[in-house]
C-alpha cells in the first residue's frame, strides 16, 4: 500500500527535474529503464543505479526513491535467490536483482515527478484517443477517494462485528464481500454523477478539444534530451562494440 | 428583501415549462405530471418538496440530461432562453443553463482546480486566450484563485463546492440551478454558498433555481418558493405566502422556527410589518410593538 | 497537530448528547474513538469500565453501535432481513434472539413490506433507517448518530425524532453528532461542543447555546428560537422573564406576556 503511495503517486515539489517539459522525463526514465536492462556487470549496473539516485536528488525525492527501493528489496533479494540456485553465478544473480532496483525506480521517477494533468498532456500528444485519456485521468484523480471510501467502509462494518483479522483464508475472503459490495456500488453510483457532470458541461461536444496550457520545449528540455540522447549513443556504441568484439 | 429580485413584468421568462409529464422507462409511475412553471431572469427561486417528489427530476428535465441523456415517456415543453431543450444539443444548453450537483467530489474530474475550472471551455473548443481569461475571472469571482494548482483531495468540502461552482460559471451561463448544492456542507459553509449565489445574482445578473431542504438559508434571497409533490408543482409564490399555508407542512415543507411564530402571530391577529428573514429581524420587529 | 487535544467526558446510561462544532473540530474522530476504531496516543477511553485499548472494535460494538454518515458505506446484503440479521450473526446471537430482534426492528422501522427487497433498491430515506434498524437489532447499550439528518426532509425528520423519544423512553444512551441545531433543540439534550480538538462546552442545551461569542468562535449556527429570544432579552423593555417563558409564548401559550 505505502510502497504505491510513496513511489508512484505524484506530489508537487519545486525542482529544476519537475520543471521539465514532461516528455523529456518520459525519455530520461525511459533511457534510465533501457540501460539498466542492457546492464552485464556489477559495476555497470551501480553506475545506472547511482544515477538515478542523482536525478531523484535533482527532482528533490531523494528520499522517496530511496523508500521504494528499500520496500522493492525483498523481492529483488528473491530474485538473487532464485538466480543463484539456478546457478548463474553469484555476480549474476546480484546483476539481476540490482538491476530489478533500477528499473523499478526509473518508472518511479517518472510517475513521482509528473502529474496527471501532465500525462494527459503526453498521451493527447502520442493521440492516444480522448475517451481514454479522460477515462485514465480521472481514475487517478478517484484513487484518493476510493481509498478513503474503503477505509470508511471497513469502519463501518467493524463497527457492526466484522473481523477480518481472524480466520482461514476462506473466512477472510467470504469477509472481504460486506467491505467489496459497497464498494463497487458506490463506484458505481460515482460514475453515474460523473456522468451527468460531464454531460452538463458538454463532454464530447467536439473532437478536438482544446486545452488550458500547451507543451512547450525549452532550452533546458532541448539540453537534457541531448545529454539524454548522447549517453544512449555512447551506450549504442558500446553494445555494438562488445557485441561484435566480445569485449 | 426578497421582493425587489422578482424578474420584471414584460421581460421573455427565462425558463419556461408547459405541460410537462416524463416518465423514466423502467417505472410505471411519471416521475412529472403536468408540471407548468415560468421564471423571469433575474429571479432567485427556490424548489422544494418530499423526497421523491420530481424536484431533481425537473432540474435534469431543465438542463436537458432529460431527455438526452436519460431518454423516457416525455411530453410538453421546456424551453431555456428561448431554445427548446429537447431540440437543442447539450453543447448549446451548457453555454445557456449550468447544473450544480449535490456532491463536491463527483463533479470535479481534473487534478488542479483551474483546469477543471476549463473543462467545459475544453469541450467548447474555447481558444487558449479566451479559456485563460474566462477561468481566471470565474476564479476570482468565487474567490479561489490561491486554489489554482490545488488538487481537489486538498481541498475542503465547501472549497470543493466553490471549484465545482466555477467550472459552471465559466461556461457563462444566465440560469444556473442546483441540486441540493449544501445538504451535504456545515451551516457555516452553507451560508458562505449563499451568500456567493446572492453576489452572482446580484452582481451579473445570473437567475437562480436552488433545490434545497432548509429554507431558512434561502428565504433572505430568494423571490419565489415553488413547491412539488408527487410529480406536480402544488404551490407557488412568494415564500411568505407559501410557508404561511398551512398545507405547506403536510407537502414536506417544513417552515423554519421563527417563521412559524410569524404565522401563529398572524393567526392570533398580530402582523408584523416585515417577513421576518431571520430571528434578528424577528426580535427587532417585535421590539418596536 | 493533533485531532483531538486533551478531550475529558464522561457520558451515563440513559442520557442524550449532542455534539455541535464545525467540519475538522474532531467530533468524528472523537466518534471513532468510542468503539475502538481509533485508539488514544495519550489517555484513555473507557466503555463501561473497559479499556478500548484492551479489546476489539468487534467486541465493543457489542456494546456500542455507530450509525455512520453514509447508508451506502454499509449496505450489501442480497435482502432487507440478511441485512438486519448481519451484524447478529457476527455477534454469534442464537437464532430465535435474531428471529425475535429482526421482527422487532423491522416493525419499529416500517421495513417489514422490503423484507425481501434488496437494500440497494430502497430510496435514501429508507436506507437511513434500514442501516439505523440493522444497528438497534443488536440492541447495543449506546447508539452513536453520525450526522443522521442530512439530506432529509422535513417528513423524515420528524419520523426520526420521534424514534429518538421512543428509544429516550427505553432508556438507552444517546449520542448525536449533528450540525442540525433546529433539529436538536426540541430534545433538549446535553450539548458538548466541539472546536479545534477540544471540548469547549458541556451543558443544557439552552445554557450552553446562550453564548454567542463562544458558538460563533466555534462557527455553530444558534437554534432561531434561542436567537430570537436573546434579541428579545436584550432589548430594553422585553416582556419576557426566563427562556421557558419564552418557549411556551413561541409554542402558542400566552403565559408571562405583558403589552401588546
Amino acid at each position: 500500500m505505502y510502497w504505491l503511495r510513496g513511489g508512484f503517486v505524484f506530489t508537487r515539489v519545486v525542482s529544476p527535474f519537475h520543471r521539465l517539459d514532461p516528455r523529456i522525463k518520459l525519455l530520461v526514465s525511459l533511457e534510465f529503464f533501457l540501460t539498466s536492462l542492457i546492464t552485464k556487470t556489477v559495476p555497470e549496473v551501480l553506475a545506472v543505479l547511482l544515477a538515478i539516485l542523482g536525478v531523484a536528488a535533482l527532482a528533490k525525492s531523494l528520499k522517496r526513491i530511496a523508500r521504494t527501493m528499500a520496500f522493492s528489496g525483498l523481492f529483488a533479494l528473491f530474485i538473487f535467490a532464485v538466480n543463484f540456485l539456478f546457478g548463474i553465478g553469484l555476480l549474476n544473480a546480484v546483476v539481476y536483482s540490482v538491476r530489478f532496483l533500477a528499473i523499478i525506480s526509473s518508472t518511479s521517477i517518472f510517475f513521482v515527478t509528473t502529474s496527471p494533468d501532465e500525462l494527459e498532456q503526453i498521451m493527447t500528444w502520442m493521440h492516444v484517443p480522448r475517451d481514454v485519456v479522460f477515462a485514465f485521468v480521472t481514475a487517478v484523480r478517484f484513487i484518493p477517494v476510493v481509498m478513503l471510501d474503503a477505509l470508511q467502509i471497513m469502519d463501518a462494518q467493524k463497527s457492526r462485528g466484522l473481523e477480518f483479522e481472524r480466520g482461514n483464508v476462506v473466512k477472510r475472503v467470504r469477509n472481504m464481500v460486506p467491505i467489496m459490495i459497497p464498494l463497487v456500488v458506490n463506484s458505481v453510483i460515482r460514475s453515474g454523477e460523473l456522468a451527468e457532470a460531464m454531460e452538463s458541461r458538454a463532454y464530447g461536444s467536439t473532437p478536438k478539444p482544446t486545452s488550458l496550457y500547451k507543451m512547450n520545449l525549452r532550452w533546458y528540455d532541448a539540453a537534457v534530451a541531448a545529454a539524454g540522447l548522447a549517453v544512449l549513443a555512447a551506450v549504442a556504441l558500446y553494445i555494438y562494440h562488445y557485441v561484435h568484439f566480445g569485449a | 428583501m426578497g421582493a425587489e429580485r422578482i424578474g420584471g413584468s414584460g421581460r421573455k421568462p427565462i425558463l419556461s415549462v408547459e405541460h410537462l409529464s416524463f416518465r423514466y422507462p423502467d417505472s410505471k409511475r411519471p416521475a412529472l405530471t403536468d408540471v407548468n412553471l415560468e421564471v423571469g431572469e433575474g429571479e432567485v427561486v427556490i424548489l422544494a418538496g418530499p423526497s421523491g417528489c420530481g424536484k431533481s427530476t425537473l432540474l435534469r428535465c431543465v438542463n436537458g440530461l432529460i431527455p438526452h441523456m436519460y431518454p423516457g415517456d416525455y411530453s410538453g415543453k421546456v424551453a431555456v432562453a428561448g431554445l427548446e431543450v429537447a431540440s437543442t444539443q447539450m453543447s448549446t444548453l451548457a453555454q445557456n443553463v449550468g447544473l450544480l450537483f449535490q456532491n463536491p467530489e463527483n463533479q470535479i474530474f481534473m487534478f488542479s482546480v483551474e483546469r477543471d475550472v476549463a473543462f467545459g471551455l475544453q469541450n467548447l473548443a474555447v481558444p487558449r486566450g479566451e479559456m485563460r481569461a474566462r477561468v481566471d475571472e470565474s476564479m476570482r469571482l468565487l474567490g479561489i484563485t490561491d486554489l489554482a494548482h490545488r488538487a481537489p483531495h486538498e481541498l475542503s468540502d465547501g472549497q470543493k463546492q466553490r471549484a465545482a461552482l466555477a467550472g459552471v460559471l465559466a461556461m457563462r451561463p444566465r440560469l444556473i440551478i442546483l441540486d441540493e448544492p449544501t445538504s451535504l456542507l456545515d451551516p457555516k459553509t452553507a451560508l458562505d454558498v449563499v451568500s456567493l449565489i446572492a453576489r452572482l445574482n446580484g452582481e451579473l445578473g445570473i437567475t437562480f433555481i436552488v433545490v434545497e431542504h432548509r429554507l431558512e438559508l434561502l428565504t433572505p434571497i430568494a423571490s419565489r418558493l415553488v413547491v412539488m409533490d408527487g410529480g406536480t408543482k402544488v404551490m407557488d409564490g412568494p415564500p411568505r405566502a407559501v410557508l404561511a399555508d398551512p398545507s405547506a407542512e403536510a407537502h414536506g415543507v417544513g417552515a423554519p422556527p421563527v417563521v412559524r411564530l410569524y404565522n401563529s402571530l398572524a393567526a392570533e391577529g398580530l402582523r408584523l410589518p416585515r417577513f421576518p428573514d431571520s430571528p434578528d429581524e424577528m426580535a427587532q420587529e417585535l421590539n418596536s410593538l | 497537530m493533533k485531532a483531538l487535544d486533551g478531550v475529558t467526558l464522561s457520558i451515563g446510561g440513559g442520557e442524550t448528547v449532542a455534539i455541535v462544532g464545525e467540519n475538522g473540530a474532531g467530533k468524528t474522530t472523537l466518534v471513532r474513538h468510542t468503539n475502538g476504531l481509533l485508539k488514544p496516543t495519550s489517555g484513555s477511553v473507557k466503555v463501561d469500565g473497559v479499556e478500548t485499548r484492551s479489546t476489539t472494535t468487534a467486541t465493543l460494538s457489542r456494546k456500542i453501535g455507530i450509525a455512520f454518515q453514509n447508508p451506502d458505506h454499509q449496505l450489501f446484503s442480497d435482502s432487507v432481513e440478511n441485512e438486519v440479521r448481519f451484524a447478529m450473526r457476527n455477534f454469534r446471537f442464537p437464532e430465535e434472539r435474531i428471529a425475535e430482534r429482526l421482527e422487532w426492528a423491522l416493525s419499529f422501522f416500517g421495513l417489514e413490506q422490503y423484507r425481501k427487497s434488496s437494500p440497494l433498491v430502497l430510496s435514501g430515506g429508507e436506507k437511513k433507517r434500514l442501516t439505523l434498524a440493522s444497528i438497534l437489532a443488536w440492541d447495543p447499550d449506546v447508539v452513536v448518530l453520525d450526522e443522521p439528518t442530512v439530506g432529509q426532509d422535513s417528513l423524515q425528520k420528524a419520523k426520526l425524532a420521534q424514534i429518538f423519544s421512543l428509544l429516550r423512553s427505553t432508556g438507552k444512551t444517546i449520542v448525536i453528532v449533528s450540525h442540525d441545531v433546529e433539529f436538536l433543540w426540541p430534545l433538549q439534550p446535553r450539548l458538548v461542543v466541539m472546536s479545534g480538538g477540544k471540548v469547549v462546552a458541556d451543558g443544557e442545551m439552552a445554557k450552553t447555546m446562550a453564548d454567542r461569542g463562544l458558538l460563533e468562535g466555534a462557527r455553530v449556527t444558534q437554534p432561531q428560537l434561542l436567537r430570537l429570544y436573546a434579541g428579545l432579552r436584550d432589548a430594553p423593555a422585553s416582556p419576557f422573564v426566563d427562556v421557558s417563558q419564552a418557549r411556551d409564548w413561541a409554542s402558542g401559550k400566552k403565559s408571562g406576556r405583558r403589552g401588546g
